[in-house]
């Protein structure tokens, strides 16, 4: 599958929702943790070696499960091959739990899980969809209709 | 740069609901040879959030490409032959190339100009906090409505909408935030009425809000039927000022309609 590196590239320079250095594990047998810039742009997760301004790579976050390992560790997988895991470790418990409440709520298919376009009772016809991005985070990021977002989860 | 390609293949054919699909012709996308007539190829895509893919054909199971649309613009364009319903995916980072499609027609374009649009969590973004921002108007203007149903009589009818922004003195019912409530009604006593009545009335009924300890800039405590009683305490004044000096004789003309 082509795609256009620099749109990627591009997209991973974009303000993120969530970034911080966290300890990664790709999903090889026996891979190592290492210590990666990991960064949530709308959909995707980027990761980059700490002192590089490009990323190693990116993850589409649709359809990913997201669930808590070790304490203070978090790990995503995907729908078609659940074996497969991205291990993250954080600082603290806390941080994981910003982490993977952030990642679940990343993605597009949100409105489609639940079945409603929260747009709807405004009036908003069926093609404008809804996306969820940013809720109300303690980092005073933008913040959206809180409250509805809230019935989605 | 890795991606986990697998899961976006998978997420490409999965059940989930597209939000556009249709076949379009392609110049120089990712990887596309040109043809040698120039036409462009005619591949079958897929949007998908903010994800448009494309296919060899409908049956075809693994994506030809990826284009994510965030932080794109798309528009109207030439196509290197004279075509029609051409247009554009053009993104603002330096070295990024448009990618030129074309529909079949003149429907197709402009439904696919608009989902892709649309696309974006960015413009999502501009759709939330435009609704919550009429959300909070809604809301004021319903309290507002709500108040002056509540206390007052019929001739009642001027609304009025919340402004969002700081209100101005020529909106006579609104104070300026920093404006002293407390400023002495008195000295303006003898001001002829019906005439010029705006910082009259700024001074006058914020105290009296103030005195019910009412809010006087907030937009649903500045009710009618309270600037009603402060104006009509100043009718009766003058009334009975009138009826003195015409010994009962002269006909009255109480003003009770608002300005």
């Amino acid at each position: 599958m082509r795609y256009n590196e620099k749109e990627l590239q591009a997209l991973s320079r974009q303000p993120a929702e969530m970034a911080a250095e966290l300890g990664m594990r790709g999903p090889k047998k026996g891979s190592v943790a290492k210590r990666r810039l990991v960064k949530l742009v709308v959909n995707f997760l980027f990761y980059f070696r700490p002192d590089e301004a490009e990323p190693l790579g990116a993850l589409l976050l649709e359809r990913c499960i997201v669930a808590q390992e070790e304490p203070g560790g978090f790990s995503i997988s995907f729908v078609e091959d659940l074996s497969r895991k991205y291990h993250f470790e954080c600082c603290s418990q806390e941080q994981c739990q910003e982490w993977m409440e952030a990642l679940r709520r990343a993605r597009n298919e949100i409105r489609k899980m639940t079945g409603k376009d929260p747009l709807e009772q405004f009036g908003i016809s069926e093609e404008a969809r809804f996306q969820l991005n940013s809720l109300p985070t303690t980092h005073g990021r933008t913040a959206c209709i809180g409250s509805q977002l809230d019935v989605l989860d | 740069m890795k991606l986990n390609k697998r899961s976006m293949t998978h997420y490409a054919l999965s059940d989930s609901p597209a939000d556009h699909t249709g076949f379009l012709r392609t110049w120089g996308g990712p990887g596309t040879a040109p043809t040698s007539s120039g036409a462009g190829r005619r591949y079958w895509f897929v949007l998908k959030g903010n994800l448009l893919f494309s296919f060899e054909n409908r049956e075809s199971r693994t994506p030809l490409s990826l284009v994510v649309l965030e932080g794109c613009t798309v528009e109207l364009a030439e196509a290197p032959v004279p075509e029609e319903f051409a247009f554009a995916i053009r993104f603002d980072a330096p070295g990024v190339h448009p990618h030129l499609l074309a529909a079949d027609g003149q429907v197709a374009q402009e439904a696919w100009v608009k989902a892709l649009s649309r696309a974006s969590f960015g413009y999502m973004r501009l759709v939330v906090r435009e609704l919550e921002s009429q959300l909070q108007d809604a809301r004021q203007s319903l309290a507002l409505h709500r108040c002056v149903s509540q206390k007052c009589v019929a001739s009642c009818s001027k609304p009025r909408t919340a402004d969002r922004s700081a209100p101005g003195p020529e909106n006579g019912y609104f104070l300026p935030r920093d404006r002293n409530p407390n400023g002495s009604v008195e000295e303006r006593g003898s001001r002829p009425m019906g005439r010029d009545l705006t910082e009259w009335e700024l001074q006058g009924p914020a105290s009296l809000l103030l005195s019910r300890g009412q809010s006087p800039v907030s937009p649903e405590t500045s009710c009618f039927s309270t600037l009603h009683d402060w104006y009509g305490k100043e009718i009766m004044e003058l009334r009975r000022g009138w009826q003195q000096r015409a010994k009962g004789s002269q006909p009255e003309s109480k003003q009770q309609d608002r300005p």
